[in-house]
């Protein structure tokens, strides 16, 4: 589903270097991978490639077979719209929206229907635990249950690709590790792929495989 | 105490960074402070530099004098002069013919003055050491001697003809030389005291006696010994009052552009706040870390109103020196006349008070300290733990603890406008409006936070966004829209007060206009008349149905006050309403009573004359008893005017002479041929203006259109600073919203969608604040029609709302101020925000 | 004497224009019935019969006139002053249509100066006014002229001079104890070799004054004698003349001298003349040739720079005497009135050492040349 080729990307400025070197990757649907490496050694740069919201100098990203580098802007955007979801560190909900608005969000901006948004939006909350915070604002929430808004948030458009970097960084290891599972849980049911950038062996150890990116490559542990 | 260097080492930790992150935005702030400062320094050093200029000048036609008597534009007979000069009291005299005549070729008026130069010179002498070889040039009757503000002003020289209208035809005179320098500040000619009698037609009349009493004469005692010895209708006054009655013409004027430029300077306070708003919003972990590392809240206080006075010294010293630029150039090149023709005659040179300076650049300065203070408490207030978790914003701003007092200041504004003026200027009517605007800014948050839940939730996903986003930040909204009704509700108030002003005015025209031709001589000037010969050759020309003569004389009613105008024409007492605009009713008196006069609401104001009183007026050095039979509103004459019928105004003074004449044509005349027939029979009259009514009203709304010219450039001025502080406000937005504007563009918004979500916000909030300013200003509307204008010049108006214009000009607002929310955020389209949700502090 | 004062005052270009016969053309678009309208001057012309008292008023269609009152006072304190009173009239044009109460038909000058020893200089006054409105003139038919409160006017067979200045005060009367003296031929004097430039002047020597003079707000009682002359002119000075020396004085014995002549731009003599009137009353005309003025010493004025022989030697006729002053500094500035500085002060008139009377000497022309 996911195929990277060859994959570079460096970044000009006062300390030329060159982040990623030849990167592949090939991720099928319903596999949940996991990216570990030494901070700095461009994991977040490899994740926003993938996103589209950064360009590599060369190589290829081919999301079911679409040629994703060739894109534009705009396109990416809207490929990101509805074929991706995230989940960040900082969580990362918008402060004046409600749980369910916040949940709901990519449906909205996809233009779903608002009865079928709601169901799934529901839906959603409920399969993540938090069906009964709907109508609650994000600072009334704790750490991990804001998360669970964002992989509710990240999952409700049912994306065929779940991007989560150190989603449990900023989570006590209790919570961390029921929201891993959670996000095992919707990445799998939901029938897509999921990478998971992180530091932690525990989080790498609930997927699928793990992948290290070092200077040499992505390189399978 | 911190220690200087302390302090220098934090804000070199603290400020240093912001102003260099974002200089440009500083500087704009820096700017609106120091366009504040200007426009009042400008603004105010005009008036000085006139009102200075005018004083002197005023002063410099008294001279050296303890007491002056002066007459009406009529004067006085001459044999007033020697009867003063025997008195035993008076060391000298000095008579004087002052009028002012129109030129012929150009639109301007000169004053001319005529002196006995010998009489002169006993009460200024240094005016004849100047003058010694001028006075024989001076005795020749065709001789004027030009000022050089006058000569400079009419591109004289020696040898040079003036002409001028005189009746209906036009005189010349010769320009002899110029006066000295040092003679006469204003623009004018100096005449031998008999030439001036006889050339401009004063044959047997003076205008003005200036006295010197000698040493140790109690001048009160004599002045009032003096005044019984006086024909009624002429006064005696000391130099003192006569300065401060011509200035106080324009005094009120003077107020009013003194009060407009506050308003900028007030509204660049905003300036400062809302880039002290997004600076701190900006430094918010920076403060949090200083705090954490031992900052004290007071000192960080401390710290950022240093800022902001630091951005205060700078930008009002900009500012003072800018306005004195201006000031400069606008005297150099228009003069100090404001658009309202007080300071016409004078060209002053800049005239600096540095006392007053100082105070604007103080008052800049002090502005900007306000304005820094309030964001600096709020960085002071908030707990440095939240501030590092970039929490929520809104948390601090949840108490509304400043409705009340808004309240309270909305109902004491409201009560001011009931007082009346204090020393004839509307104090209280401009603390009213202070007071109202003030607590209308103070209750906007309530305001604010009680009408966004009513926004409705549109489908639209970036319309949705961002009607959540401002109904979660109300506060943040009433920041944004403060600029927008201050300076909105002041442009509304000025364009309903203006359109009523010129709505009247085209009604009060019509009123005023009901013939089809009219006539003046000498172009409506001081000299012009029309014989009686001339009148009968008027009413007797083909097509003429029916002609109405007007005498237009003035009158002094008392040492401190301006003469009001005389108008004698004819009335029908018992049908005035129909040819005058009268105010209210009309009342024809018994035959018992004095006949009847209808006066101004000017001078019903100013002398306070009822509808029934008995008055006395000095007509023809007489006083004669009146009876107040109407008050009529008028726009033309601002001293305040009388009306009484023509024919007892010839009883009274014998003077058949008429100034204007009003034509109805016979039916079937043609308006060109009887403009063509007037033409003939008065052949050689060159001096007489024929217009057609059409023609008049425009001229008279071109008049007033100029007068207000200015006004509509500051608040052009306002409506920019307005729209200034909507970018701030949206800045600090897409500063603060950087990561949230991240997350959006990660889970697929385009730019696109965010630039139309920052817009609808913008719509919104201008909507907001337009419609907050809408009603703010049709309330200072009627604070300024009711209040200030009525107590100021003491004429009323009609309300009259320029709808149409209100709307464009309100939609216009919106669209602007949206368009700049979007430019202003347009940070938030940027690669740089998708960085921003991965930033960790 | 000091006729071209007001010449100048009136103007150097009004003045030409009179010299040249020339009526000032200007055009009005008003016109008004001419009264009196004369097209030139009065000229001064030979064989004109003096009437008194018609002729002590004034002739206003003469271009100048004055009358000068100089003279000696004796103060209660032994002191002796000088005074001086001058009434000047000056018309300034001849078409003046001007039916203004105000036209400056006649415009009079008044000065007034004292000279006392002890103040060390002059002490003078002016004033300046147009005829009219009954604040100034001068009469027609007898001596009555007037600037406000300065007064000279005939009281019964005397006159009487009112004057109140800055810093005195003058209440005068003046009784004639001689006729009046005709100077040049019966009254005819002649001031330059065109017979067109010359007056119409009598003087009125050896008044007895009486009469009070206030100073310093003290009033003393004064007496002395005075010496009046009253001259007319439509062309006083001719134009290659630059300033004159003049004497009256009243001698000891009963007698009169006047003495004048014209300097020319090299400070020579350009005309003279002069009059003797014995104590018997026998008069002798002075001609050019029999009036020579012999300066003896120059004072120079610490205020102008300027230099002026304050001290003489005159010859008339088989006459001669010395002529100190009563004081060196008596010059007068007049600047802000009439716009020159000349000297005009009391003198005594000494022969061989010894006194032989006292009267007034005046020079113009020393401080810049009179310009035309």
């Amino acid at each position: 589903m996911l195929t990277i080729r060859n994959l570079n990307k460096s970044y000009a400025g006062v300390r030329h270097r060159a982040v990623l070197c030849d990167i592949h990757l090939d991720l099928a649907r319903g596999e949940y991978i996991a990216i570990m490496g030494e901070s700095g050694i461009g994991k977040s740069t490899l994740l926003n490639l993938i996103a589209g919201l950064d360009s590599p100098d060369s190589g290829s990203i081919k999301l079911d077979g679409t040629e994703f580098t060739a894109m534009d802007d705009d396109a990416r955007t809207l490929l990101r719209r509805e074929r991706m979801g995230f989940v960040f560190q900082a969580f990362h909900l918008l402060p004046h929206l409600t749980v369910e608005q916040n949940a709901a969000l990519p449906l909205v901006l996809g233009g779903g229907a608002p009865a079928q948004c709601s169901q799934r939006t529901h839906e959603l909350l409920g399969a993540v635990g938090i069906a009964a915070l709907a109508a609650s604002y994000p600072r009334e929430l704790s750490g991990g249950e804001m998360q669970r808004v964002a992989i509710a948030r990240a999952l409700v458009h049912r994306p065929q690709l779940v991007l989560a970097d150190e989603p449990t960084g900023n989570l006590d290891p209790d919570s961390a590790r029921q929201v891993l599972q959670v996000m095992r849980e919707q990445i799998k049911s939901n029938a897509g792929a999921g990478i998971l950038v992180t530091h932690s062996p525990t989080a790498a150890s609930t997927t699928d495989r793990i992948y290290v990116l070092t200077a040499e490559g992505l390189l399978p542990q | 105490m911190m220690r200087a260097a302390t302090l220098r080492a934090l804000f070199h930790a603290a400020s240093a960074g912001a102003l260099h992150d974002n200089p440009g935005r500083f500087f704009l702030a820096l700017l609106g402070i120091a366009l504040g400062v200007s426009l009042g320094v400008a603004v105010h050093l005009i008036n000085a530099s006139a009102l200075n200029e005018f004083s002197l000048a005023v002063r410099g036609l008294t001279g050296k004098v303890d007491l002056v008597i002066r007459g009406p534009r009529a004067g006085f007979a001459e044999e007033l002069y020697p009867k003063v000069a025997r008195l035993p009291q008076v060391q000298a005299v000095s008579p004087a013919v002052e009028i002012d005549v129109p030129l012929s070729g150009s639109s301007d008026r000169l004053k001319l003055i005529g002196i006995d130069p010998f009489r002169m010179a006993m009460i200024q002498p240094a005016l004849l050491a100047g003058m010694q070889n001028q006075i024989t040039d001076l005795l020749d009757p065709d001789a004027v001697l030009l000022s050089h503000a006058a000569a400079d002003w009419l591109g004289m020289k020696a040898g040079d003809t003036l002409r001028a209208y005189v009746g209906t035809t036009s005189i010349e005179l010769k320009v002899a030389g110029l006066l000295p320098p040092s003679a006469y500040r204003q623009r004018l000619g100096v005449m031998d005291i008999a030439s001036a009698q006889w050339r401009l037609a004063r044959l047997g009349r003076l205008n003005r006696i200036d006295l010197r009493l000698h040493p140790g004469v109690d001048i009160a005692a004599f002045r009032h010994d003096l005044a019984t010895l006086l024909p009624a209708g002429v006064i005696v006054t000391t130099p003192d009052v006569e300065v401060e009655r011509s200035a106080s013409v324009s005094r009120a004027y003077r107020l009013n552009l003194d009060m407009l430029a506050l308003v900028a300077l007030f509204t660049g306070a905003f300036l400062v706040y809302s880039t002290q708003v997004l600076s701190v919003l900006r430094r918010r972990t920076h403060f949090a870390l200083l705090r954490v590392t031992g900052l004290t809240r007071l000192a960080l206080v401390r710290l950022l109103v240093a800022e902001g006075a630091l951005m205060g010294v700078a930008g009002s010293t900009l500012g003072v020196v800018l306005g004195y630029g201006v000031a400069a150039a606008m005297l150099k090149h228009f003069g100090t006349d404001l658009g309202a023709g007080y300071f016409d005659a004078i060209s002053p040179a800049l005239h600096v008070e540095p006392g007053a300076l100082a105070l604007f650049w103080l008052l800049g300065i002090a502005f900007c300290v306000l304005g820094a203070t309030l964001p600096a408490i709020e960085a002071g207030r908030r707990a440095p733990a939240l501030a590092l978790k970039a929490k929520d914003e809104e948390e601090s701003f949840k108490k509304q603890r400043a409705m009340p007092y808004g309240m309270a200041l909305i109902g004491f504004g409201l009560a001011c406008t009931q007082a009346p003026a204090l020393t004839g200027l509307p104090l209280l009517g401009y603390l009213a409006i202070a007071l109202i605007l003030l607590g209308t800014i103070l209750i906007l948050p309530w305001l604010v936070a009680v009408l966004l839940p009513r926004l409705p939730a549109p489908r639209f996903p970036p319309a949705l966004l961002a009607t959540a986003q401002l109904k979660a930040s109300p506060r943040h909204v009433a920041i944004s829209i403060t600029a927008i009704v201050t300076s909105f509700s002041l442009m509304v108030a000025m364009l309903i007060m203006v359109g009523s002003f010129r709505n009247s005015l085209d009604h009060w025209l019509t009123r005023v206009l009901p013939a089809d031709l009219y006539l003046r001589a000498a172009r409506g000037g001081e000299t012009g008349f029309f014989t009686s010969e001339e009148q009968a050759r008027i009413a007797g020309t083909p097509g003429v149905a029916s002609v109405r003569f007007l005498r237009s004389q003035n009158l002094l009613l008392g040492p401190d006050r301006p003469p009001i105008s005389l108008l004698a024409r004819p009335v029908d007492a018992g049908a005035a309403h129909h040819t005058l605009p009268l105010t209210g009713p009309s009342r024809v008196p018994r035959a018992d009573e004095p006949p009847p006069v209808w006066v101004s609401e000017i001078a019903a104001d100013l002398f306070q004359y009822h509808v029934g009183d008995h008055i006395i007026l000095p007509i023809g050095g007489q006083a004669m008893r009146f009876t107040v039979a109407g008050i009529w509103r008028d726009y033309a004459r601002q001293t305040g005017a009388a009306i009484i019928d023509r024919d007892l105004y010839i009883r009274i003074t014998g003077d058949t002479l008429a100034n204007d004449a009003a034509l109805w044509l016979a039916a079937g005349a043609s308006l060109q041929q009887t403009r063509q027939a007037l033409r003939e029979r008065l052949r050689g009259a060159d001096g007489i203006d024929i217009a057609e009514t059409r023609e008049i009203r425009a001229t008279s709304l071109a008049i007033f259109d100029r007068t207000f010219a200015i006004t509509y450039a500051l608040e052009i001025v306002a409506v920019l600073i307005g729209l200034f502080g909507v970018s701030v406000s949206f800045s600090a937005q897409a500063l603060a919203r950087r990561r949230e504007f991240g997350v959006l563009r990660h889970v697929g918004m385009t730019r696109r969608e965010i630039g139309i979500m920052l817009g609808c916000e913008g719509i919104w909030v201008a909507g907001l604040g337009v419609g907050v300013g809408l009603a703010l200003g049709w309330v200072i509307s009627l604070i300024l029609i009711h209040v200030i204008n009525r107590q100021s010049f003491h004429w009323s108006m009609d309300l009259h709302l320029p709808w149409l214009a209100l709307a464009g000009l309100a939609a216009a607002l919106v669209a602007a101020a949206s368009a700049t929310a979007v430019w202003s955020g347009r940070r938030a389209m940027d690669r740089s925000v998708l960085s921003a949700v991965r930033e960790d502090w | 004497m000091l006729a071209w004062l007001a010449g100048a005052f009136v103007a150097p270009r009004t003045f030409a224009q009179v010299t040249s016969n020339q009526s000032p053309v200007t055009s009005h678009s008003f016109q008004y019935p001419l009264e009196g309208y004369q097209s030139q001057f009065a000229p001064v012309v030979p064989g004109y019969q003096l009437r008194f008292p018609r002729d002590e008023g004034s002739h206003p269609g003469f271009r100048t006139e004055w009358w000068y009152l100089t003279g000696w006072l004796d103060v209660p304190d032994g002191t002796k002053l000088g005074f001086q009173i001058t009434f000047f009239r000056a018309r300034l044009r001849l078409d003046d249509v001007n039916p203004s109460a105000f036209a400056p038909r006649q415009i009079l000058i008044a000065h007034a100066a004292l000279s006392d020893p002890a103040f060390g200089r002059l002490r003078h006054d002016q004033r300046v006014a147009r005829a009219g409105l009954g604040l100034a003139g001068a009469s027609r038919d007898r001596l009555e002229v007037w600037i406000d409160g300065w007064t000279l006017h005939q009281v019964g067979p005397g006159y009487r001079a009112s004057i109140s200045a800055r810093d005195f005060q003058f209440d005068f009367t003046f009784a004639a104890t001689q006729p009046p003296l005709l100077q040049g031929v019966n009254g005819y004097s002649r001031k330059g070799p065109d017979p067109e430039s010359a007056s119409y002047y009598y003087s009125l020597p050896q008044l007895k004054v009486n009469g009070a003079l206030t100073r310093n707000g003290k009033a003393q009682s004064i007496s002395g004698s005075a010496w009046l002359d009253h001259e007319w002119s439509s062309r006083y000075m001719d134009k290659d003349a630059t300033g004159w020396d003049w004497i009256g004085i009243n001698l000891a014995n009963g007698g009169a001298l006047m003495a004048f002549r014209m300097r020319d731009r090299q400070g020579g003599r350009f005309w003279a003349g002069g009059s003797y009137r014995s104590p018997d009353g026998v008069t002798r005309t002075l001609g050019v040739q029999d009036v020579v003025f012999t300066p003896r010493r120059e004072w120079r004025s610490p205020r102008t720079g300027t230099a002026y022989p304050v001290s003489w030697h005159i010859s008339a006729g088989a006459l001669a005497f010395e002529i100190e002053p009563l004081m060196d500094d008596q010059e007068y500035d007049t600047r802000l009135s009439t716009g020159t500085i000349y000297w005009e002060g009391a003198v005594r008139a000494l022969q061989h050492g010894k006194p032989a009377g006292s009267g007034y000497l005046e020079m113009t022309g020393y401080w810049r040349p009179m310009q035309i």
